[in-house]
């Protein structure tokens, strides 16, 4: 076997590992914090596509919505859903709006899960989650931070982010 | 033969493991960035876990979270950002764009003009990546809460169809119902305003 052929599998077995850990402490902390308890029912009205989300508008190089092998390539105007993973290759970077006008940004090798999103278009009440496995994203905050601010977070297997309206970046593991 | 072959490669194994996880102990297993908002106003966020709270309030102040969970800050700035997140910067949407359609007045018919804007809209969403349009119906405060929620939502969902017959994609346009929560001119309770019925659409 040939040296380097050899150090890309054993970093390739490390990068599974930290990804196998990571990925079970996220489920942790989420088990922990996930009665957010949502305020209001999601808007029934029939125009409304209540099953969508978000959209996913520039994408550079490789973006997947959903895990595993039931992933599908994102391409611009893709829809998402909520408890949706979303994940970039090691070039690749997406953006998508959320149904609140919230931005979120993708960096490289980014993987995260949608994992609560409600939005009442006509109050404007509802709360969200955003688990961030790995990588980065940048986030800037829609109407539901601004009428709902205690109940917008994103997690980390490490801590919570908790917004007072606003942009801001979280990376996590090895971002870089 | 197997086993002289296996014992280096699991070394090499061990030393590749090693090696990563000094690295990933040393590297923060969070890092948080405050950026500033467009619009200049102050804004914070607050990182916390079981070992503390931090709050960042100034924009380019940095929380780094080890992975014992201690809540280290620091600071950054623009230029560091940029060059350790150039997609992050680089790949924003461009700003939405906002138009208002007005109704004859005691009906759910676009003004001739408002007619002629409808254009304008969808080619600015077909114009964007992954371009999406929001119609949002107002009315004044004449009626119940109730029912004027269901009036915006019917004239927005008006719009909506004009807008997919113009052949925009449906998952795509929203309608949304504010009813009379959102006036353009305050008004008393019970108080006609035409102004206040109409739609506003953004194009994001």
């Amino acid at each position: 076997m040939k040296p380097s052929l050899s150090r890309a599998r054993c970093l390739g077995a490390a990068w599974l590992l930290t990804c196998a850990a990571s990925g079970a402490l996220a489920q942790t902390v989420t088990d922990v914090a996930t009665p957010a308890t949502p305020t209001a029912a999601p808007t029934t009205a029939p125009s409304a596509n209540t099953a969508r989300i978000g959209t996913f508008k520039q994408v550079q190089g490789d973006a997947w919505i959903g895990a595993g092998t039931a992933r599908r390539a994102a391409q611009p105007g893709a829809g998402v859903a909520v408890v949706d993973r979303l994940s970039t290759g090691p070039q690749g970077a997406a953006t998508l709006t959320l149904k609140d006008g919230t931005v979120l940004t993708m960096g490289p090798g980014t993987v995260m899960d949608l994992s609560q999103f409600q939005f009442d278009a006509t109050t404007q009440q509802g709360n969200f989650l955003l688990d961030l496995l790995r990588g980065s994203v940048r986030v800037v905050t829609g109407l539901l931070a601004k009428v709902n601010p205690e109940l917008f977070k994103v997690q980390t297997p490490t801590s919570v982010v908790g917004v007072r309206g606003t942009d801001f970046i979280v990376e996590t593991q090895d971002a870089r | 033969m197997t086993a002289t072959f296996a014992l280096p490669h699991r070394a090499r194994l061990g030393a590749a493991l090693a090696f990563f996880f000094l690295l990933s102990a040393c590297a923060p297993a969070t890092r948080i960035t405050l950026l500033p908002q467009a619009s200049g106003a102050p804004s914070a966020v607050v990182v916390s876990n079981s070992q503390g709270v931090q709050v960042l309030a100034q924009p380019y102040a940095v929380a780094e979270v080890s992975r014992s969970g201690s809540i280290g800050l620091a600071t950054t700035t623009a230029e560091a950002v940029r060059e350790r997140h150039p997609q992050l910067l680089g790949l924003q949407p461009p700003a939405p764009q906002r138009f208002v359609l007005q109704f004859e007045p005691g009906s759910s018919l676009l003004t001739a003009e408002s007619q002629a804007l409808l254009v304008e809209v969808i080619a600015g969403a077909q114009a964007r990546a992954g371009g999406e349009i929001v119609i949002t119906g107002h009315t004044d405060r004449q009626g119940s809460l109730d029912a004027n929620d269901s009036l915006s939502l019917e004239r927005a969902q008006a719009v909506r169809t004009l807008m997919i017959e113009r052949g925009f994609a449906p998952e795509r346009i929203d309608a949304v119902g504010r009813g009379e929560r959102e006036p353009v001119v305050a008004t008393e309770d019970e108080v006609v305003e035409p102004r206040n019925r109409r739609a506003e659409v953004l194009v994001r």
